[in-house]
């Protein structure tokens, strides 16, 4: 079947589940029992188009680029395309693969009402419009696409619109995304104009022919626009706004779908509608990619909200995918098509594994979140004993997005890096040098997610309960099929990795037109990468290799009993008496050798305050509050907030309110038009 | 770095030879007293069990072979002061023992039988 | 294994418990004594447990390390993992508040395992029983090997753990502490 043919199948599965959702559950005066019974059938719907796209997605990655089809003419400038692009064939199958997972967690999650109602609706709708954004044929179609996408979210994010900070942190959103947009726009206004046409297949083909200085103007416009939605740093300040005030399938579609939006977009512009440019544009991309990837996860380790956690490191995987594309495009630069192509290619794999271990974890923060009463990690502990299946299901992203093997993170950053240390191959010592700098960078941010992780899950999960609250979470009623679910694709992605890597090498190959799959993939479950004589692994020997390392030690335990002079006692636990809650790690002391080694960055700054300075400590409570100046919010957003404000204010006496001013505007103007036609 | 090493080869090994050797510089350890039994009678003995301030000394009254009294030294409980020492000089003298490792607490628990008081 | 100095019988050590008194209990006491001398003789491992000293102890201990005594020749290391440990070294007169953890701190240490009692107040000398305190060592953990001294010197010390691990034989319970021809000879 064709891969179009699986999107409409998609479309029409979300479109109907819209409906559904939107008639049964808002209609006034229904029944509970029929609220309930039109949510449960729209997201069994939105789980049916999900399996579509996810057809659809795999199909085009191994079929290749679709034949463009037009769709009517009602807009305004020309007619809406639509192809299923190779490139774009990730991303389609990560859509359905989050849709189903979301769709299985929804039920559960979201109390049967009108609110959800609409919230379901809302959503079904935005999935149609990112499926859109993906297969969008023409320029027109894809601002389109893209600008309902942002509609729609701000939307979503404004589930609950009268609880504090939601508001502005929708706002945040909107307003980035429109920035954003502006710059798009501008940069496929050039290309069109430059290549006159509007298709993006002729663009890509006239595209050689645009003068270098326009095509430049044009990628930096879209790694800007792009890097919006993307995250890159400086842009990336609505992240950990949006994130925590949506609910958590919100946020689990931002982070692990909305996002890869903007890594889509650039993508696009570098690969498919570009031609291969000067060195300068990808060491640029390079450096943004590793400065976000660092300043993602420093924040990240700094964060006591779970969500706000995991969106600072959604940055930070953003800028690991932006290190590969950026590295590729040098490679390329320099002639080496072979390692441009296998970068893109490792891009694309973390692509999909970012998409699948972070919905996870939101959808997990949102169990949390509803079990336990709150997201701070500092009141939370011991959800292992209370919450078994989520605290596995957690697990199992945690170890994926810390990169451990033998799980999918682990792979594509492999990859990423067995793609990066090949930087002497350019031929120049200082590219081979900056090259190795931004894997350095990358290798920094790697341990930094590790313990970020640790403390991610560690704090949570394990210990003792800090509160009463989260001693008293249950998982009943909780959802775990959604999750599960994300949890057997990350297995999947990893020990599976030689069937991903083929499917990903043939629609790198109509993408770039580089044939990487000899060099990859030599014998059938080992992976080659890049050169042939540099380095080997092979994911799923490595899966199966350390389960066996693991169970044959528990196998000869069990086999060789204690025998029966032997003592047990209790664990040494330092001779303590009675441990306690408090005496435990908080997430704030976790994290705080990196306070002081990157103070830098941080300027943390300290208030201490105490009744009295009795020196036998017998002064009443004590008030200590530490806070990490946010940089960019500072020193560049509020400038730029009061300088718009300043403009509008300066403007503002243009609107006084006086009908006779107005009508000397009008006056004005029709002059002015009749000198300018004149002329 | 060098002015350590030539002070370290000047002044030679400068560890100790205990066991295998005895330690000149044990000499000069305080130690738990000995008594002169001959010299001690109750009235000094009841003194003497006032003054020792962790409680090592005891007396027995009439605990002896001979019916005498016994002064029961608890060495386990001797921080080595020297007060006995210095309130009878002749007859309690510092014993130069220590080495007082022992296997069972009873072991460190001495009975001294002093003097009959009638001839 | 030689002896220095000393007179009288060498009665080892018995391990993790009482040293006994009937005959049976002194084979039984030789055998362990044996099975002693071949396991730690050579290497021995201590953990130090302060239960409420005045810290002079702990500071004549921490001196065994030092160049002019250097424990580590007779092979005896510290350690602070009981779980490593073969001979937990008690100090201070065991404080009510550190019962528990001191019990705790010896059910940890795998046997066979020594326990030596160390200074006047960890023998019982110089704090009686009462609410603040057990008044000794003993009252809470086995005690192998007593050592006494407010506080023992380093030598003392070194002796005593050579007694613990049978490589010196016994003295104190040969000496009488009566003033004789020489001091704390039997006058025999």
């Amino acid at each position: 079947m064709n891969s179009l043919t699986w999107f409409y199948a998609a479309t029409a599965g979300w479109g109907l589940a819209a409906a559904v959702a939107l008639l049964g559950g808002s209609a006034p005066g229904a029944a509970r029992g029929t609220v309930k019974g039109a949510l449960r059938a729209a997201c069994v719907l939105s789980a049916l188009g999900g399996a579509a796209a996810v057809a659809g997605g795999v199909s085009s990655l191994l079929w290749g680029n679709s034949r463009v089809v037009s769709l009517g003419g009602a807009v305004v400038v020309g007619t809406m395309q639509l192809q299923a692009s190779s490139l774009a064939g990730v991303f389609t199958a990560l859509l359905g693969l989050v849709a189903v997972a979301l769709a299985a967690y929804a039920p559960r999650y979201h109390e049967a009402g009108a609110g959800s109602a609409v919230y379901l609706a809302v959503y079904n709708l935005t999935l149609v419009a990112a499926l859109a954004v993906f297969t969008a044929a023409n320029v027109v179609t894809f601002l389109v696409a893209w600008e309902s996408v942002a509609l729609l979210c701000y939307l979503l994010i404004l589930r609950h619109p009268r609880r504090d900070t939601v508001a502005s942190g929708a706002f945040w959103f909107l307003a980035l995304s429109e920035t954003g947009f502006v710059l798009i726009i501008a940069a496929f206004v050039i290309l069109a104009t430059q290549a006159h046409s509007m298709q993006l297949d002729v663009i890509a083909a006239r595209a050689h022919l645009v003068p270098a200085g326009w095509r430049d103007a044009a990628y930096l416009l879209a790694l800007t626009g792009f890097g919006f939605k993307a995250g890159l740093v400086p842009l990336h300040v609505w992240l950990p706004e949006a994130h925590p005030v949506a609910p958590a399938d919100g946020s689990a579609f931002l982070s692990g779908l909305v996002v890869k939006l903007g890594a889509y977009g650039i993508a696009l512009f570098a690969f498919r509608l570009l031609p291969i440019g000067a060195a300068w544009l990808g060491l640029l991309t390079l450096a943004a990619g590793a400065v976000t990837a660092a300043i993602g996860i420093l924040y990240a380790l700094n964060e006591r909200d779970l969500k706000r956690f995991l969106a600072f490191s959604t940055i930070e995987n953003t800028g690991i995918i932006v290190i590969a594309f950026g590295a590729a495009m040098v490679f390329g630069s320099y002639g080496r098509r072979d390692l441009w192509a296998f970068l893109l290619l490792a891009g694309l794999y973390h692509v999909a594994n970012h998409g699948t271990y972070k919905s996870l974890l939101f959808l997990e923060a949102g169990v949390v979140e509803h079990a336990a009463g709150t997201r701070d990690m500092d009141r939370l502990g011991g959800l292992i004993h209370r919450l078994p299946r989520s605290a596995v299901i957690t697990l199992v992203g945690t170890l994926g997005i810390a990169a451990l093997p033998p799980l999918n993170g682990f792979v594509s950053e492999w990859l990423i890096f067995q793609g990066l240390f090949q930087g002497f191959r350019t031929g120049s010592h200082l590219i081979g040098i900056l090259i190795v700098l931004a894997a350095a960078t990358l290798g920094l941010t790697s341990g930094l997610a590790i313990y970020a992780f640790v403390r991610g899950y560690g704090i949570p999960f394990l210990g003792m309960p800090r509160t009463r609250q989260a001693a008293a979470a249950s998982e009943r009623g909780q959802p775990t099929a959604g999750p599960g679910l994300l949890a057997a694709a990350c297995v999947a992605l990893a020990v599976g990795a030689p069937l991903v890597l083929l499917a990903l090498s043939r629609a790198v190959r109509t993408v770039t037109g580089v044939a990487l799959r000899p060099l990859l993939l030599p014998g059938n479950l080992t992976v080659i990468p890049a050169h042939t004589d540099f380095s080997a692994f092979s994911p799923t020997y490595l899966a199966v290799f350390l389960i066996a390392v693991t169970v044959v030690p528990v196998l000869i335990y069990l086999a060789g009993r204690p025998r029966a002079d032997s003592v047990t006692v209790p664990v040494w636990d330092g001779g303590m008496v009675a441990f306690r809650p408090r005496m435990q790690y908080s997430a704030m002391t976790f994290s705080a050798p990196t306070r002081v080694t990157f103070d830098a960055l941080y300027r943390p700054s300290v208030s201490l305050r105490r009744a009295s300075d009795d020196p036998a400590g017998r002064s009443g409570p004590v008030h200590y509050e530490t806070e990490v100046t946010p940089v960019f919010l500072r020193y560049l957003y509020r400038p730029v907030i009061r300088a718009v404000e300043w403009l509008a204010d300066t403007v503002r006496p243009i609107q006084s309110g006086d009908v006779n001013l107005y009508l000397l505007y009008v006056f004005v103007v029709i002059l002015l038009a009749y000198l300018i036609g004149a002329l | 770095m060098p002015m350590w090493f030539a002070r370290g080869l000047r002044r030679g090994i400068v560890t100790t030879r205990y066991p295998a050797r005895p330690e000149p510089s044990a000499a000069g350890l305080p130690t738990p007293p000995a008594f002169d039994a001959q010299r001690i009678d109750a009235a000094l003995a009841d003194r003497l069990c006032e003054l020792c301030p962790s409680r090592a000394l005891r007396l027995v009254k009439g605990d002896g072979e001979a019916g005498g009294d016994v002064l029961v030294f608890d060495v386990g409980a001797c921080t080595a002061c020297g007060r006995c020492q210095e309130a009878a000089p002749g007859a309690v003298t510092a014993s130069g023992e220590f080495e007082l490792a022992a296997t069972a607490r009873g072991h460190l628990v001495k009975r001294i039988p002093l003097a009959e008081a009638r001839p | 294994m030689a002896a220095s100095g000393g007179a009288g019988p060498a009665t080892g050590p018995a391990l993790g418990g009482r040293a006994g008194e009937a005959g049976q209990e002194q084979r039984v006491a030789a055998e362990l004594r044996a099975r002693v001398a071949r396991q730690f003789g050579r290497s021995l491992h201590i953990r130090t447990l302060d239960t409420g000293s005045c810290a002079v102890c702990e500071q004549e201990i921490r001196l065994l390390a030092a160049p002019h005594y250097d424990l580590h020749r007779l092979g005896f290391f510290f350690t602070p993992a009981p779980r490593h440990a073969d001979l937990l070294m008690v100090t201070g007169p065991m404080i009510r508040a550190f019962g528990v953890a001191a019990r705790k701190t010896f059910d940890a240490m795998p046997g066979p395992k020594i326990v030596v009692a160390t200074g006047a107040c960890a023998l019982g000398g110089v704090y009686p029983a009462d609410a603040f305190t057990h008044g000794g060592v003993g009252e809470v953990l086995p005690v192998d090997v007593w050592i006494p001294g407010c506080p023992p010197s380093p030598l003392a010390l070194l002796q005593g753990l050579l007694v613990a691990v049978d490589r010196l034989a016994e003295k104190v319970a040969g000496l009488t502490f009566i003033a004789g021809a020489q001091p704390g000879e039997v006058p025999q």
